[in-house]
């Protein structure tokens, strides 16, 4: 293998690791403070790149301008399903709440499809096959954007956790429910917003995807998986875990793809997130638990 | 479970059999179960279509496959989500002997089972070998999932993505290829009996009290001597064997099998999961109340809004599934018990009630 | 000979030590406490014992066996049970099931397993609830049950977490007569309490824990004087005496 190319999958990998990521931060961060596997978690990023193309399609926006959109949509849709839906089940047994969460997915799912039909759909605009060259490796502009959003919008979030009294409040909820409360923490308020930017950043990830994707409305399940792949490769309720597990995954995926051919790919991803689950399943940054 | 009553020796033993069995609720259940299977068999009499007894077998073989679904995830918690994986590797198991090694399907759905279990005891292993918690458990069997279908697209001896055709021959009982679909649905019945009658000895059995106990609380059930591990993986291996047999007569029925249809979180939903979870998951009437309820209900929204666009029968599984666990968490069958509480407390004076 | 003896057993979490060189035995038939301020490492010494933990360090015998490193079935095969200080009933079960699961620790047979459970039933006096689901039963029989639970599974000892903890006086001198009446039929008890009215008149010996480790040992009076142990429990001593 050249250097070239080596290199070139390397860049490849990262842009695809990007988006994961951020779809892994979404996971993570509502798993960190609700502890609960959001099963519909992909179909958050379909509904994304659905709003692009709604937008795009109706309004002739540009992608990147639905991106406000899109946050606050699916920012309003997530923390109504968490007021309405799983609030109401945090303290039932695990299965309820999957088969809950399931059944959003599945509805989700459904009404994309009855809208816009299970036909794959695509944008058009003038920069989606545009490319540049450097250093002799090839950057797709869409893809690049797409990396350096994630990212920005990663920090963001974490700067949001990090420095803000709200944030700081997510984290103290996460922490301990009930000391948050004695601390007069509105939790329930937490929940809202937290399951709203969980959904919503991942409505993100779709839209950057939306310049160079199609879609189809089942796509969300593989995101789905490939997230639940990276949180628990990172450690599930960690940030930084996700975030870096999910460039991890998309190099891993993209050589995978070199070697194995793009449709087997995500075989590469199941067998780490088997050997994960058997030898470490707190993840590569949790402690080993007891 | 069983309310002591005072036998009174004036009435006739059927009689007193019968009310035996109407004040314990598990058999008023298993009496419900017989009463449908019953009334199913004798479907063919009183309905000519085709189409409507083809609705009727599916379901009846939805409830099989909910029964092995149920004794899972309704008995002992278990997670398992993607239980299709059994059901698709028993129809691959099925189809493939009979058009490769010529393997009635009479024995080749029983070599299902078998394989479906082996494969239940590989999952069960390396899911307990290494304490998966349970949603991380739900989890792998997604992965499982996908990596199989991913696995089984490439797999050209079992069709890869073109998928296998039942090699249909004429008529022929040992064959199992009949020319109406009656007998169809009479072996379907003959499996939800069978079904029935394994939920219902697991239940009221060592076993089954131990499956309970493991599904509320694990470690409590451990402090009493339960080998936890031991029976999570007991459970898998019984509903894996069994869903296996349910694929293998499945695909006996639609004659065809590709990847992308049975590897598929969707048919999951529709055939595994929605029926036990509407009927009441964890009770023994529960799975096949479900499917009576849920296939026919979807097919005939299918047929009533279908209009070129597709998409009805999804949101109708997401609203059910999550009405059902919003409204009655316990399903139809958490309904009929609580109006059975009632019934019984008016004519026993047992203030207590039974469980 | 000793029916339960653990030797030197520690227990660390990270860098912090849980439980360190622990030592206690307890006879056939002997109530033995366990106390210790809160954080003391009771609860994790139990869960040691009961095999829901690994003991880093040291060696628990059973009976004559080394148990160290076994499954908590496993150990309860051999008669050594408990109960959890945050009580843990199979919610939906009912009362007859919930004690049923223990009396299959000695049986396979339903029948058998159904007659033990409403003899420990009758035993415990909860015959009218055994039909009611254990979710919907107060604290004190939720407490009973844990105890119901087991004793069905036919222990030589029983590790008791803090069995009387949130009840009322009068509830708690019922828990104390029973436990008195299990004493009698010769299986020992463990005690880890945190009530010391509790303590001081059921147990024969106290062991006393602080930071992890063994500070006193001796007779209910002896502790009473030991200044070690006023001086842990300073502070506290007032508040628990009333419980």
């Amino acid at each position: 293998m050249s250097p070239e190319i080596f290199f070139q999958i390397i860049v490849n990998g990262l842009f695809t690791g990007g988006i994961y990521s951020l779809v892994a931060v979404g996971l993570t961060l509502i798993y960190g403070v609700m502890v609960i596997v959001n099963f519909a978690h992909g179909e958050f990023l379909m509904l994304g790149i659905y709003v692009a193309f709604w937008a795009w399609t109706l309004m002739d926006l540009d992608p990147y301008v639905a991106i406000p959109i899109a946050f606050a949509l699916i920012f309003g849709l997530g923390a109504l399903i968490q007021r309405g839906l799983v609030q109401r089940v945090l303290d039932a047994h695990p299965l309820n709440q999957i088969i809950l969460l399931v059944g959003v997915s599945t509805l989700l799912i459904g009404l994309v499809q009855f809208f816009f039909s299970a036909e794959p759909k695509a944008i058009h605009v003038s920069y989606e096959t545009a490319v540049i060259s450097a250093f002799g490796l090839r950057f797709a502009i869409a893809r690049l954007v797409a990396f350096f959003a994630s990212m920005a919008i990663s920090l963001l979030l974490f700067i949001f956790l990090r420095y803000t009294r709200t944030g700081k409040a997510i984290r103290a909820v996460s922490q301990s429910r009930d000391a948050a409360r004695l601390m007069g923490i509105n939790v329930n308020f937490i929940y809202y917003l937290t399951f709203g930017i969980g959904a919503a950043i991942t409505a993100v990830a779709g839209v950057l995807l939306a310049p160079n994707h199609r879609m189809i409305p089942t796509m969300g399940q593989g995101y789905s998986v490939i997230a639940f792949v990276v949180v628990v490769l990172g450690t599930m309720g960690n940030f930084i875990g996700a975030f870096i597990g999910g460039l991890i995954i998309g190099v891993v995926e993209a050589f995978a793809g070199f070697y194995l051919g793009g449709d087997v790919k995500i075989i590469a991803s199941m067998m780490i997130f088997i050997l994960i689950l058997l030898f470490r399943p707190a993840g590569l940054f949790g402690r080993k638990s007891t | 479970m069983t309310t002591e009553i005072p036998t009174t020796s004036s009435r006739g033993p059927i009689r007193n059999w019968f009310r035996g069995v109407l004040l314990d609720w598990d058999r008023t259940q298993m009496l419900i179960c017989f009463t449908l299977v019953g009334l199913l068999a004798l479907a063919p009499l009183f309905i000519s279509s085709t189409y409507y007894l083809g609705i009727i077998i599916l379901a009846t073989i939805y409830a099989f496959i909910g029964i092995s679904w149920n004794i899972v995830a309704g008995f002992t918690g278990q997670l398992l989500i993607a239980q299709i994986i059994f059901l698709a590797i028993g129809a691959y198991t099925t189809i493939v002997l009979f058009n490769y090694y010529l393997i009635s399907p009479w024995v080749g759905i029983l070599i299902a089972g078998l394989v479906a279990g082996l494969c239940g005891i590989i999952v069960a292993f390396i899911t307990l070998r290494y304490g998966l918690k349970v949603d991380y458990f739900a989890l792998f069997t997604i992965a499982l999932m996908v990596a199989l279908r991913t696995l089984f697209l490439k797999w050209d001896y079992v069709g890869g993505a073109v998928g296998m055709w039942f090699s249909l021959t004429d008529p022929s009982l040992d064959k199992m290829i009949f020319a109406t679909k009656a007998p169809y649905l009479y072996i379907a019945l003959g499996l939800v009996v069978i079904g029935l009658l394994i939920q219902y000895a697991i239940y009221r059995s060592k076993m089954g009290k131990y499956f309970l106990a493991i599904r509320e609380d694990d470690d409590a059930a451990s402090a009493l001597g339960v080998n936890t591990a031991r029976y999570k993986m007991l459970a898998v291996v019984i509903g894996a064997a069994m869903a296996g047999i349910g694929g293998g007569f499945y695909v006996m029925y639609v004659t065809f099998i590709e990847p992308p249809q049975v590897f598929n979180l969707g048919l999951n939903i529709e055939l595994v999961m929605a029926g036990p979870i509407i009927g009441g998951l964890g009770s023994l009437a529960g799975p096949l109340v479900g499917a009576l309820l849920n296939k026919p209900f979807v097919e005939i929204m299918r047929g009533a809004l279908a209009e070129g666009r597709s998409g009805n029968s999804l949101i109708v599984y997401g609203s059910f599934l999550i009405l059902t666990i919003m409204f009655m968490p316990r399903g139809v069958t958490g309904v009929l018990h609580v109006i059975y509480l009632k019934i019984i407390r008016r004519f026993t004076n047992n203030p207590e009630g039974d469980n | 000979m000793a029916l339960l003896e653990a030797n030197e057993i520690t227990k660390r979490f990270g860098g912090l030590v849980a439980v360190g060189n622990l030592s206690l035995s307890v006879d056939k038939g002997q109530i033995l406490g366990l106390i210790g301020p809160n954080g003391a490492g009771k609860t994790t010494a139990f869960n040691m014992i009961s095999g829901f933990y690994k003991a880093d360090e040291g060696e628990i015998i059973f009976d004559g066996e080394d148990i160290t490193g076994l499954r908590p079935d496993q150990i309860c095969k051999l008669g050594l049970t408990r109960t959890f200080q945050v009580v843990k009933p199979f919610p939906h079960l009912s009362v007859l099931d919930n004690v049923m699961v223990g009396a299959y620790n000695r049986t396979n047979d339903s029948n058998e397993s159904k007659q033990k459970a409403k003899e420990i039933i009758d035993f415990l006096g909860m015959q009218k609830m055994e039909g009611m689901t254990a979710g919907s039963l107060s604290v004190a029989h939720r407490k009973r049950l844990e105890v119901a639970k087991a004793l069905a599974t036919d222990p030589k000892i029983i590790l008791l977490d803090e069995a009387m903890a949130g009840l009322r006086p009068t509830e708690t001198d019922e828990m104390i007569e029973l436990v008195r009446q299990i004493s009698c039929q010769g299986i020992a008890l463990l005690l880890v309490e945190h009530v010391m009215r509790v303590i001081m008149s059921l147990a024969e010996r106290i062991v006393v824990i602080h930071h992890g480790e063994k500070i006193a040992e001796g007779t209910p009076q002896q502790i009473c004087q030991d200044k070690a142990v006023i001086d842990a429990y300073l502070g506290e001593v007032e508040i628990d005496v009333t419980g």
